[in-house]
């Protein structure tokens, strides 16, 4: 089991959520010491929700995960994968066809993600406004923490319920598929150019270690199968060659060997 | 709301958030799992694992089996990830022999298809327990795509299951509710079974922003300003290193669930079809306990009703739990009444 964990989740949402304080604070100094102008929020409110959510979610969640999950951004490495086009010598200088498809579908995604930038700034509005239009009817505080976690609470109610508004219309779905369709693509083309790159350099590709590995795979399940008529145990049943127990990772936890172990293992 | 003394609020919630950061450092080598387990047949990169009965269970360690089946898409371990938030060790205390199956991480090349899951792998797990225990059959627990998994093979080999459960399993893949069906409707399905095995992080960025202010940033202001004791902040941790520990997925599997069952809802309509073999839920004529979670943003309410209607069985039982998808292998409430309403439906029918 890997360990996946990270602190970077943590420190994203502690920022982010004193950045929104600092904002509902202005709009409290903005009042003056009596009644908050809420109104002054939606501004800034929607400036930083929309930014959020380019920042997270720039390219769709297929192919550039949220930030905020800690997670890497294929979409940038694809970019850079770009690199393995036609080495720009003698007759490859010119734009080789594979390398036009790869701009093309590059110039396809950045004109994808500007549609998709209208969305989150519709969304990013339309939360901002919601929100200052709740703020109106809630009953009066005292502006303590509690507070401050209440207009939260309140602001990401009002954010998800804008967003879920949104990504639930067919036009945006179908943005997202095409986004997703137009970045399968982007990697696949590119896969395709780094093999052509490595087999100019005499080294096997993926293509065909896969077709080896398939080859692997089917020779070790013939082997089993033929081991398995040998010793004729009841049909497709396979002890493990060890028994494998599963450990806690720091307290010690009972555990005992597996009762069959033998020959035969994983197919 | 009178306005908002910025430097107070300011202080307190800082040091709130100072003391559970270092609350959730300490928490970063929290133990997971619980039960006491051993391999005991694989194919591939799928282990079956056997746990070790437990109290007044000892005295039933030979019976019947259970077969657990979970999703591909996350690790199974969520059914046993500490002693308190356990639906394995419950089931254990109730005295049910309890086998799980584990998918690990599928093969280089992301060629491994949906027949080998079903057919190969958990059908291989059902013929070595017949075969272990001399039984014609044996008793299935499928959760979530498991439970799909095991729908369809209880459809196409119905002589080797005797009682089926299923926990969050979604059987309508087009509901109203389901936001997740929506976003996968235009996907090119070649396209996505060319890219190989697919990246586990992919799917969890997919799955926190079916509604991303809740997931990605709400739940950690919610610790960091709870005031929470250090066994709240250690489950915390131990969830979120469940969650955000997903296996690739192979792309041709992930293709195939995605245009068969997404796209073209080929188990609800019965055309679906693996190995040449048809898959028709009118074929499940077994016993079928159906449970699900009514707050479920995964598998909406509605998509695991529709077993109901579409089931052979005369035999058909479900219910519902006031919870959200994971909330129903860990909540409180869940640990209470799930293991208990499982193991006595179970009882009713040996």
């Amino acid at each position: 089991m890997s360990d996946p964990f990270s602190f970077d989740s943590y420190n994203a949402a502690a920022e982010r959520f004193y950045e929104l304080l600092k904002t509902f604070g202005g709009a409290a100094a903005a009042g003056g010491g009596a009644r908050p102008d809420w109104s002054s929020l939606t501004g800034p409110l929607a400036g930083q929700f929309e930014q959020w959510l380019k920042m997270s979610q720039s390219s769709a969640p297929w192919f550039t995960p949220a930030s905020a999950a800690g997670a890497a951004r294929p979409f940038e490495a694809a970019q850079s994968a770009w690199l393995f086009g036609a080495l720009p010598l003698g007759p490859a200088a010119a734009v080789a066809p594979e390398g036009q498809r790869v701009l093309e579908l590059l110039g396809k995604l950045a004109q994808l993600q500007g549609q998709l930038v209208l969305h989150w700034s519709e969304i990013a509005n339309s939360a901002a406004r919601g929100f200052v239009k709740r703020l109106e009817k809630e009953p009066a505080a005292r502006g303590s923490a509690e507070d401050a976690l209440r207009l939260y609470e309140l602001w990401v109610e009002c954010a998800e319920k804008a967003y879920g508004e949104t990504v639930r219309r067919a036009d945006f779905c179908q943005l997202q598929a095409e986004i997703a369709n137009t970045s399968a693509a982007l990697l696949v083309e590119q896969r395709r150019q780094a093999e052509g790159l490595v087999r100019a350099f005499g080294l096997p590709t993926r293509s065909e270690i896969d077709a080896l590995y398939g080859q692997l795979k089917e020779l070790r399940q013939v082997v089993t199968d033929l081991r398995g008529q040998l010793t004729t145990p009841p049909p497709d049943v396979r002890p493990v060659r060890k028994p494998r127990t599963t450990r806690a990772k720091t307290a010690g936890r009972r555990t005992r060997p597996a009762k069959r172990s033998s020959r035969g293992s994983r197919g | 709301l009178s306005p908002l003394n910025p430097a107070l609020a300011l202080t307190e919630l800082t040091a709130r958030i100072g003391s559970t950061l270092a609350r959730v450092h300490q928490a970063r080598d929290v133990t997971l799992g619980s039960c006491a387990r051993h391999a005991v047949w694989s194919r591939g990169h799928t282990t079956l694992f056997h746990y070790e009965p437990l109290g007044s269970g000892r005295r039933r360690a030979a019976s019947r089996p259970l077969l657990v089946s979970f999703a591909l898409v996350n690790r199974p371990y969520v059914l046993d990830l500490q002693p308190q938030r356990s639906l394995i060790r419950r089931l254990l205390e109730a005295g049910l022999n309890i086998y799980l199956i584990d998918w690990g991480d599928p093969e280089e090349g992301g060629r491994t298809e949906l027949s080998e899951y079903v057919i190969d792998h958990l059908g291989g797990c059902v013929d070595y327990l017949r075969a272990s225990h001399d039984l014609p059959d044996v008793d299935l627990l499928g959760v979530c795509q498991g439970g799909v998994f095991s729908l369809c093979y209880s459809a196409m080999f119905p002589a080797r299951v005797r009682n089926l459960v299923t926990i969050t399993t979604p059987v309508d893949f087009q509901t109203p509710q389901d936001l997740l069906a929506k976003w996968v409707q235009g996907l090119d399905s070649d396209l996505l079974a060319a890219l190989g095995n697919v990246p586990g992080t992919l799917l969890n960025t997919l799955f926190v922003s079916l509604m991303p202010l809740r997931l990605a940033q709400q739940k950690y202001v919610r610790l960091l300003t709870g005031q929470l004791e250090q066994a709240a902040v250690d489950d915390f941790v131990r969830m979120e290193k469940w969650i955000f520990d997903s296996p690739p997925q192979s792309g041709a599997a992930l293709a195939q669930y995605v245009r068969w069952f997404y796209q073209e809802n080929r188990l609800l309509r019965g055309t679906l079809e693996l190995a040449g073999r048809p898959v028709r839920l009118a074929a499940v004529r077994q016993p079928v306990l159906n449970l699900y979670a009514l707050e479920d943003h995964i598998v909406p309410p509605a998509a695991s009703a529709a077993l109901g209607d579409r089931v052979g069985s005369r035999d058909y039982s479900e219910q519902t739990f006031p919870t959200g998808h994971i909330g129903m292998y860990v909540s409180r409430s869940a640990q209470e009444h799930i293991p208990q309403r499982i193991s006595t439906w179970l009882a009713e029918r040996r």
